[in-house]
């Protein structure tokens, strides 16, 4: 209500012929109205998941869901079992197999991200774009910024998942289609980030290249490329972490490496497989964030 | 020497390990023609074909209209419910509560859990929930908010560790209590950064969301599900672009937000 009648406040002074009162308006005036958005935003979602969609409470943390939770927990253990997969020496060859199956198709799905990224980067970006770091502009740069744009939100705003469904379609289940699905979101995500450093670079050495008569390739190994290297591999190895995590996902719908066995498991009933392949998916986690730190040292 | 050697050819050698590493991932993949299906290019062909000629009938986009606010509302609650869990857990891993002995365990416990949350995809958490206690909306909506609680725990964690030192001492020395420091020190500090990162992690969980159809949640996921079985190419390609109408939204949004909040 206070956020409310304090907006209301202060819309008179939009029209105020003063530009600095102007600014501060907006400036006040675009988070206000952001946290009124985001508090009905909140308010209407949950009211729509209790009436609507017909959560409830105390459906949910009943007795019944108390028990079959305690059960699921116990099979997984392997309560009961014979022998449990994570006992098994088989079992944890098979896993391990699927693992490093899972950390290839991780490093083949960064490899394609990065390979677009590289190619797409700096005609994405708005100051090569506007001429304000390359000295020229011209109406096709500003037709291949556009088209690239468009193809980073498009690839970025549709999940690896979604990506995978359709990229199965079209390719023999594997570990090939998994990375292109995860290398086409990741594209899209490094090439917004990316774009963004190139966007952030310091335009006075590149210029002055350019002045000097530096052809554009040149203007790129000599004056763009030095100085954005750290950020993009720092970048390149923060997605890798992500990709790892999502690899498993991409395995459910047939891509692959520890998501598809774990997704059969699933549907097989073999918890302790489940628990046993869990159990390598952190593993893998684990180690990839450790290798990622040490590699990003050597860029700091 | 050698130390030496790898100070001033760090790039060189990350650039070699790089390279290497994607030349071992290329040699696991088989290059032949089996790695496409017989019918796979025509797919391919009929799926770009698609891309241009949307299905822009009225039932299909009053349907994708549906689905989108289906999908956003299941991420904002998620959020939220994340948001919460991120401000108790984040703020007791970041040590800020605690003094004394017992400051580094209860760090590092938090901490810990914050890391197991966040490990584990929300997917899979949605998978596990579902095979204990079948679906329902709360299902996704906790399966979304424990690895959003993680990261955002996490981060703000972070975040509150690197808040300057001198306002949080000049709070102290006019006598504020631990709490006191929290609300007027620490979270204020926090909140521009905090802010922008939490709508960007609105528009990962509005992926999220969508990814959620896996274990039978309604929304645009599960359009785009449905109309991939049925080849309806056209369809899926509506419901693709909703979403990145969705996605773009919450980008514009944050953009402002942030301008807003960066004087």
């Amino acid at each position: 209500m206070r956020v409310h009648q304090q907006v209301a406040d202060l819309a008179p002074h939009s029209t105020g012929s003063i530009v600095i009162k102007g600014c501060i308006w907006q400036r006040l005036n675009v988070v206000r109205v952001s946290i009124l958005m985001m508090v009905l935003l909140v308010t209407a979602s949950w009211i729509f998941l209790f009436t609507l969609e017909g959560a409830s409470l105390s459906g949910y943390f009943s007795a019944k869901n108390l028990y079959h939770a305690k059960e699921l927990l116990g099979n997984m253990l392997g309560l009961g079992a014979e022998t449990p997969a994570f006992l098994d020496m088989t079992s944890w060859h098979k896993a391990l197999a699927l693992t490093y199956e899972t950390m290839q198709m991780s490093v083949l799905a960064i490899g394609f991200a990065g390979i677009g990224m590289l190619i797409t980067v700096l005609p994405a970006a708005r100051t090569v774009a506007d001429g304000s770091l390359t000295l020229t502009s011209t109406w096709y740069g500003w037709l291949v910024f556009g088209t690239v744009r468009f193809l980073y939100i498009l690839s970025r705003a549709v999940p690896e998942l979604v990506w995978a469904m359709i990229i199965v379609f079209m390719f023999k289940p594997g570990i090939l289609p998994g990375a292109i699905a995860l290398g086409l979101h990741n594209f899209g995500i490094l090439g917004k980030l990316c774009a963004e450093v190139v966007e952030d670079l310091d335009w006075r050495p590149v210029r002055s290249l350019r002045s000097s008569g530096a052809s554009w390739w040149q203007m790129l190994f000599y004056g763009v490329l030095p100085t954005v290297t750290p950020k993009f591999l720092t970048y390149l190895l923060y997605r890798w972490e992500v990709i790892i995590r999502t690899t498993i996902i991409v395995g459910f719908v047939g891509a692959g490496g520890l998501g598809q066995q774990f997704k059969l498991s699933m549907s097989w009933l073999h918890y302790t497989e489940i628990t046993l392949l869990l159990i390598c998916y952190f593993l893998l986690v684990v180690l990839a964030d450790a290798t990622s730190g040490l590699l990003r040292r050597f860029v700091q | 020497m050698a130390r030496q050697f790898v100070k001033t050819h760090d790039r060189a050698i990350l650039t070699v390990i790089l390279v290497a590493a994607f030349a071992w991932s290329l040699s696991a993949v088989p290059w032949d023609s089996t790695v496409i299906h017989a019918g796979g290019k025509a797919a391919i062909l009929q799926m770009l074909k698609a891309m241009v000629r949307p299905d822009l009938s009225p039932e299909t986009l009053k349907l994708a209209l549906v689905s989108s606010w289906r999908t956003l509302a299941y991420a904002v609650a998620g959020m939220s419910l994340a948001i919460a869990i991120a401000l108790v857990f984040g703020v007791l891993a970041a040590g800020i509560l605690v003094t004394g002995r017992g400051r580094l365990a209860v760090m590092g416990f938090f901490r810990g859990v914050l890391g197991f949350m966040r490990a584990i995809h929300e997917l899979v958490w949605a998978w596990l929930f579902v095979a204990a206690t079948g679906l329902s909306p709360l299902t996704a909506v906790f399966a979304l908010a424990i690895p959003y609680g993680g990261t955002l725990g996490r981060i703000l964690a972070d975040m509150l560790n690197d808040v300057p030192p001198e306002p949080i001492r000049a709070l102290r020395a006019s006598g504020a209590g631990k709490l006191q420091l929290l609300f007027y020190g620490y979270l204020p500090m926090a909140m521009a950064d905090m802010t922008s990162y939490i709508m960007y992690r609105l528009e990962c969980a509005i992926r999220s969301a969508t990814i959620m159809s896996f274990v039978g949640l309604g929304g645009l996921g599960y359009q785009i599900h449905l109309s991939l079985q049925d080849l309806h190419y056209n369809q899926v390609w509506t419901f693709i672009f909703f979403l990145t109408a969705l996605v773009m939204l919450v980008d514009l949004w944050s953009n402002q937000l942030r301008r807003g909040l960066v004087p």
